[in-house]
């Protein structure tokens, strides 16, 4: 499923001031404008307030669009009548940031799961056993097993959960996946598992990513090509080794020396002298 | 005699389920002027250790098992809590990882700040240029200059208006810095920060390191830096200690520790970071490491 953004603009409206006054409108997203072809990984960089939440808000119709135009495979997502919309969200999933705040902690693993099938019920056609199934093989597809099938969130770790929350997103057997700041949450070595499991599924499910960080070694890891938005402005866009290689932009120049590198000899507080043995 | 010397620090835990060991012999030295990393995953005891250190642990549910934590000479854990309060912001300042839940929304930045310079005023006050008997307006006039001037140095524009706004009017990088300002008012010798840049953007993160990066060149304090994020302990730390499971497993120059680490474990870590060289694939984690990998 291929994705196409053209010159979307989101402008929120001011604060009310008094009956009939408002205060100045705020431009969320600015002529923001690109392209996710079938089966890659599209990264979308910027920091807190730039607009990425927005812009996949839109992207999911949780937002309308003040202008500019979002197709999936030809289709405008703003223009779809409620019916239509509910069978593209069945092909379009999200996955959240905080393990810990997306899974209901009153529901199992399994009715967790389940739930998109349910919702979906229409598409997917189901029984409640062949639902059963279908999550037991989830569970196993992101390295867990059917003996997690009636836990509850609180009996997982983070890194878990965020499986859990992949298994959720898969269940519909969705084409495109938009995965928000998946691992900002898990620890470094979690990070690494649930990197390495995105990218297997993606190579075995033939998925197409949207993935949303701020941290430039995940895109960096996972993604083909790149956007950097800033401001709700995409400053820069391209292939990842270009962008990380050749970056043209200021700001996203300023995003790559801000990013921390574990190598102390690339740090701008010292130089190579004073790390090295001895110092 | 070195600034903090925690010797074979050992801590329990008790819960519903019982006691269980969190700490397991702890061992660590820090002097002036060095920046020392602590890292380690969720749960490995890294902030237990930093909270050890002023003394905030409740006894019970913790319990020492053994050990000892001598900050300038001092047992910090069988001093009396007077002298305790009297270390605690004054000697050793504490920043902690969430600025939004650090401060009090509902009173202005300045009160709070205000708050913290008069306690450490009151320890000595020398600290905000006063003799010890001067009057309670003085010390108030005092603390609210010193309050703008700390302001200012962790780079707020404009502190003097600043100062009477909410938390909520500042932006979590700004809140951070309110917190580092809070902290370093008592001029302490040895500053705890426990994740200070977790929450915040990558640039922001590099500014508030360079603003404790300057703070040690500046005034030859300590600093313990815990942190999950290897990045931030290559950038800025001189050493680092790698935390698992209540152990420290290998500790030195960060030069030494992450350029050459001894033990499968850091060198774990240290291949779970992907950076802007690591391709794709190339991302081990710690699969492939057994409960004797750390024997």
């Amino acid at each position: 499923m291929s994705l196409v953004i053209e010159n979307v603009t989101k402008t929120f409206p001011g604060q009310r001031q008094g009956l009939f006054g408002r205060g100045d409108s705020f431009t969320a997203l600015d002529d923001v404008s690109l392209r996710v072809a079938k089966g890659a990984s599209f990264g979308l960089v910027g920091e807190s307030g730039s607009g990425k939440t927005t812009l996949t808000r839109c992207i999911l119709r949780l937002e309308s669009l003040t202008s500019g135009r979002i197709l999936f495979d030809g289709a405008d997502v703003h223009a779809l009548a409620s019916a239509e919309m509910r069978r593209l969200r069945s092909r379009l999933q999200i996955v959240f940031q905080d393990p810990y705040a997306s899974l209901d902690p009153r529901m199992t693993i399994h009715d967790i799961v389940a739930e998109p099938l349910v919702i979906h019920r229409d598409v997917v056609k189901m029984t409640e056993r062949q639902r059963t199934e279908r999550v037991a093989e989830l569970l196993l597809q992101v390295g867990l097993g059917t003996q997690h099938l009636f836990r509850y969130p609180h009996e997982f770790s983070g890194g878990q959960r965020q499986r859990i929350g992949i298994a959720r997103a898969l269940a519909v057997r969705p084409e495109f996946l938009i995965l928000d700041e998946p691992t900002s949450a898990l620890d470094v070595s979690v990070q690494a598992e649930v990197l390495n499991l995105l990218h297997r599924l993606q190579v075995e499910l033939g998925l197409t990513y949207f993935f949303i960080s701020h941290d430039l070694g995940v895109i960096r890891y996972i993604c083909d090509d790149v956007a950097v938005i800033y401001r709700g402005k995409l400053v820069e866009q391209g292939p990842v080794a270009e962008i990380f290689d050749r970056p043209q932009n200021d700001y996203t120049r300023m995003l790559l020396n801000a990013m921390p590198d574990p190598d102390p000899d690339r740090s701008p507080f010292r130089r190579p002298a004073e790390a090295g043995v001895g110092a | 005699m070195a600034l903090l010397d925690i010797r074979n620090l050992n801590l329990a835990m008790r819960s519903y389920e019982g006691e269980t060991q969190i700490l397991h012999g702890i061992d660590l030295v820090i002097e002036r002027g060095e920046i020392w990393g602590m890292v380690g995953e969720t749960g490995s005891g890294k902030s237990l250790t930093g909270l050890s250190i002023s003394r905030l642990i409740p006894t019970p549910p913790g319990r020492y098992l053994a050990g000892s934590i001598e900050f300038q000479g001092t047992d910090v854990l069988k001093a009396a809590e007077r002298d305790m309060r009297r270390l605690r912001g004054r000697h050793i300042g504490t920043i902690f990882q969430d600025p939004t839940t650090n401060l009090n929304p509902v009173f202005r930045i300045g009160t709070q700040i205000v708050d913290v310079a008069l306690h450490a005023g009151h320890a000595d006050p020398t600290v905000l240029g006063l003799s010890a008997g001067a009057s309670r307006r003085e010390f108030k006039r005092a603390a609210r200059e010193k309050a703008i001037e700390m302001l200012d140095k962790v780079g707020i524009p404009k502190a003097a208006e600043r100062i009477d706004d909410y938390p909520h009017q500042f932006s979590g990088g700004m809140r951070q810095r309110v917190l580092i300002a809070m902290a370093m008012i008592g001029k302490p010798d040895l500053l705890i920060a426990d994740e200070p840049t977790t929450a915040l953007d990558v640039s922001v993160q590099a500014q508030i390191l360079r603003l404790i990066h300057d703070l040690v060149a500046e005034r030859n304090i300590g600093v313990l830096l815990i942190t999950h994020n290897l990045g931030v302990v290559a950038q800025i730390c001189t050493h680092v200690a790698v935390m698992h499971r209540g152990r420290i497993l290998e500790s030195g120059k960060v030069g030494d520790v992450l350029k050459r680490p001894a033990h499968v474990y850091t060198q774990a870590l240290l291949n779970s970071v992907p950076t802007v060289h690591t391709k794709r694939g190339e991302l081990r984690g710690l699969s492939g490491l057994t409960p004797e990998s750390f024997a």
